[in-house]
């Protein structure tokens, strides 16, 4: 009854109300991690859809926050204060009610990535995963737009 | 239609939030079992499995097969794949937000080469 699928490397803990995604990545950790916490490098790869970040603000201490707006969301950006700011290897940070982690540990070739999402209920895991329900739902609808525009 | 699948969600996470009733829902996942088959490796009275099977049963996380005289639990596929779905998504988003870190790592290292 596991959700862990190993090779797509996204594992649902239910008993720990988490929510895990690991990834192999062929660089170092020291940088892995400054893509997670530099301003120009984070508002690259953060938007799903791939567009850079209308907004990207990080204050990279215990205690500062960040906000991450992407071109479909301006006005909800994804924002937070960061908890633990300890390179290359841990990046942990309160948002939308949930605290996220940032793993990163030394791998033969690279990186070993783990972000985890720990809810504080389950009820708070799924009314946490349903807002990224409805973020992607409108992603989708947004890339539907796109496309159709171009065609 | 909508409230009903929601209230079935929130029977799903009410039901998996109890260790014993995890514990019950991996043991089926390996074969069906009868109560008194459960009772042993859990070390549980009777009435207080069927209590959880009960929960399990209503949040549409197991059936009740019928074989002779015994009357066998087993998961249900369907509920499992609506916990599935539900959380698909979100899963998406972050694998192509993964994806993007991915591509953005080789493109700066390219540029330092």
């Amino acid at each position: 009854m596991s959700a862990t699928t190993a090779e797509a490397g996204f594992s649902l803990d239910r008993a720990a109300n988490t929510i895990r995604f690991k990834r192999r990545l062929a660089a170092a950790p020291d940088v892995v991690f400054a893509m997670w916490t530099q301003a120009e490098h984070v508002s690259r790869w953060w938007d799903p859809t791939g567009e850079p970040l209308t907004e990207c603000q990080i204050d990279l201490r215990p205690g500062g926050a960040f906000s991450f707006a992407t071109e479909a969301h301006t006005d909800r950006p994804f924002a937070g204060v960061y908890r633990e700011v300890s390179p290359p290897s841990r990046l942990v940070f309160d948002a939308m009610g949930s605290v996220g982690r940032v793993l990163l540990s030394e791998a033969p070739e690279g990186t070993l990535l783990t972000v985890e999402i720990e809810c504080a209920s389950p009820e708070h895991l799924e009314q946490f995963v349903q807002m990224g329900v409805a973020v992607g739902t409108a992603q989708t609808l947004d890339n539907l737009v796109t496309y159709a525009g171009e065609a | 239609m909508v409230i009903e699948q929601a209230q079935q969600l929130d029977r799903a996470f009410f039901a998996l939030s109890d260790p014993t009733r995890r514990a019950i829902l991996l043991r089926l996942s390996e074969s069906p079992a009868t109560v008194s088959e459960l009772m042993d490796p859990f070390a549980l009275s009777q009435p207080t499995i069927s209590k959880h099977l009960k929960v399990l049963e209503q949040a549409g996380l197991i059936e009740t097969g019928r074989e002779a005289q015994k009357r066998p639990r087993r998961l249900s596929p369907t509920s499992m794949m609506d916990l599935a779905d539900w959380i698909e998504p979100f899963r998406r988003q972050w694998d192509a937000r993964l994806d993007n870190l991915e591509a953005h790592l080789e493109s700066v290292k390219k540029q330092e080469q």
